[in-house]
């Protein structure tokens, strides 16, 4: 039974990495609802930062941010030390508040759903 | 085990998951070299194109029509006072792809008339501004050099400026009119300064082997040179040694002066509506190609860097600018406002860090307004004036799309869409992009939607914007190969 569970679990998370739809961004999900100054403001920082790599959080010259796994105080990890080929953003460029606000704005980037008849 | 050695503390757990986390991470972008590009182009020859307006995700209330197919290289588009629709086909395409560069007329029902045809040695037409019945055409002039071409409505054409430096990568753009002058844009010879295979595979350095980048101001190099094969010589087995700024196979010294010149390469120019010399207006641009004005300001987009050839840069993403008189924008040393040299963001994977190539900076370059998709090819450019179309004061950029692996390599299409961009804050919506799991190409896609939005323009009214669709391009490996006869001008209105 437990073996059973385990291998459901494995095939579900495959299924949520692999399959889960990176396209959260209007017109092909309804508006961002960013009704905060720091949704605002983490929203600034992503196009001035993150958005020429992964626009709307989505794969372009790197991989999409939206279907990630990764919880988002590791991406703000990523952020600051960079992984991979990620390049790493110190204080000077993206400031400890503004990586506040940007992983806000992740958040309510991620929840946002695509419109079932745009996909 | 016992069942009770499965009860582990919350901190072990924390400790766990952040592992977890890291490792999902690593396995994540741990291997970005082993991965294969993902761009756009890399899809099967379209027999047929297929239309389909559906196929596309518009924001709420806004509708999408074709009115015009079985275009060969649209490249620029502009409507006159009666509200008539004018396009260019640009007669040459990536790929060394020639045709016919045609002013044509598109009446409501899409019926077309030619006004005026071009010679291939002007090809590519990259741009057109109609002014007090006049048009105005911005003429690559990959073999003859670029011209700013003047045609009236009876077709008689009259060039205003010939003998610009658009032998190589980019060419003569734009142009836009404002205030009784004509300023246009002249992209660089080479991607980062330096002429070397990329060039070679991109058709010209065989046609012009003295050709290279040429500065608007005098500038002192650092005498940085690149290693590449002799690409003109039989076998190509020699190596030789290129600078910036320099004919391909000749050095730069350390403190070598290179004398600048009008005109010049990688630069906004203008000239008066009657004609005369170009005059300098910005520079430091790489290929300066949308133009456009807004609230007597002008704006333009550039296509940054490539990872690709001698000096390749990785990360640089296409820039909306205000254009101010006399700055310097940064190029060759410099993108979106930040040095690409000694930093790991602007580094090709596996590679070293990009060193200068200029003594010192010629001055401090701007901010930009936003920066978009790292070779989105964010192309034409127009803003909204009308709060019936909505979103008055934003500027909308159509991005012809990725061309990977020839301007370096992609984990996903990027481009191929319409976006339209806040410019005080610098944030970036798409506004038409095509419907499905990821975003791409209609011919990637397999739907009728999008391929290479190239230009819009807004109706003289505000209340219909046309898009203007290059058509196929796909990519094979480095080699682009452009189809003709599948270009579509589109058109959006508020339902």
């Amino acid at each position: 039974m437990t073996r059973r569970v385990n291998t459901f679990g494995m095939v579900a998370l495959m299924l949520a990495i692999f399959s889960c739809a990176s396209r959260k961004a209007e017109p092909i999900a309804p508006p961002l609802a960013l009704k905060t100054s720091t949704f605002i403001h983490g929203e600034q920082v992503f196009m001035h930062n993150c958005q020429k790599c992964h626009p709307n959080g989505e794969a372009g010259l790197g991989p999409a941010i939206n279907s990630n796994p990764a919880p988002v105080f590791i991406k703000a990890f990523q952020v600051r030390h960079g992984l991979g080929v990620m390049p790493s953003f110190k204080k000077d460029e993206i400031s400890k508040q503004e990586l506040r606000d940007l992983k806000a704005y992740l958040k309510v980037l991620k929840r946002n759903r695509p419109l079932p008849e745009n996909l | 085990m016992t069942k009770s050695s499965l009860h582990y503390s919350p901190l072990f757990m924390n400790i766990f998951n952040v592992r977890a986390s890291i490792l999902l991470l690593l396995i994540f972008s741990g291997c970005y070299s082993l991965r294969p590009s993902g761009g756009g182009g890399k899809t099967d020859e379209v027999v047929e194109r297929v239309i389909n307006p559906k196929d596309v995700a518009l924001p709420d209330g806004y509708v999408l029509s074709t009115l015009a197919r079985n275009l060969t290289y649209p490249s620029g588009i502009d409507i006159d006072e009666q509200g008539n629709v004018y396009i260019i086909e640009a007669g040459y395409a990536y790929g060394e792809d020639w045709a016919e560069p045609r002013l044509i007329k598109v009446d409501s029902a899409g019926t077309i008339t030619v006004i005026a045809t071009g010679k291939k040695d002007d090809a590519p037409w990259n741009g057109i501004d109609y002014h007090d019945g006049n048009f105005y055409i911005a003429a690559g002039g990959q073999l003859a050099g670029g011209k700013i071409l003047k045609i009236d409505m009876q077709g008689n054409v009259t060039p205003l400026l010939q003998d610009l430096p658009s032998y190589g990568d980019h060419h003569t753009n734009g142009p836009v009119v404002m205030n009784q002058y004509l300023y246009f844009g002249q992209g660089t010879a080479t991607n980062a300064g330096v002429v070397g295979e990329d060039n070679y595979q991109f058709g010209w350095l065989k046609r012009k082997p003295e050709f290279h980048d040429i500065p608007c101001e005098d500038i002192i190099l650092r005498g940085k040179n690149y290693q590449s094969p002799n690409v003109l010589q039989p076998g190509g087995k020699e190596i030789v040694f290129t600078g910036a700024y320099q004919p391909f196979k000749t050095p730069s010294a350390d403190g070598q002066v290179v004398r600048g010149q009008i005109p010049c390469t990688g630069s906004v120019m203008r000239i008066s509506l009657a004609g005369g010399k170009p005059e300098l207006v910005a520079w430091g641009l790489r290929n300066p190609f949308g133009l456009a004005t807004y609230q007597h300001k002008l704006f333009l987009t550039e296509n940054s860097y490539d990872q690709r050839g001698s000096r390749p840069v990785w990360g640089a993403g296409d820039v909306l600018w205000e254009v101010n008189q006399g700055d310097w924008y940064g190029w060759p040393d410099y993108a979106a406002g930040k040095k690409i040299y000694d930093d790991e963001e602007f580094k090709t994977p596996g590679k070293p860090k990009v060193k200068p190539v200029l003594k010192n900076p010629v001055k401090t370059p701007p901010k930009p307004l936003a920066i978009l998709g790292v070779h989105s090819s964010s192309a034409g450019i127009d803003f909204s004036t009308s709060a019936v179309f909505g979103f008055p004061g934003e500027a909308f950029i159509a991005q012809f799309g990725d061309m990977a692996t020839g301007v370096g390599k992609t984990l996903s299409p990027v481009g191929f869409k319409v976006v339209r961009v806040d410019i005080t804050t610098g944030v970036i919506h798409d506004f038409a992009v095509n419907k499905g799991r990821r975003n791409g190409p209609a011919s990637w896609l397999k739907t009728g939607g999008l391929e290479r939005p190239v230009a819009v323009k807004f109706s003289k009214s505000g209340n219909a914007l046309y898009i203007l669709d290059f058509g196929v391009m796909r990519m094979d490996g480095k080699q682009s190969i452009p189809q003709q006869k599948t270009g579509v001008l589109w058109k959006i209105i508020q339902k």
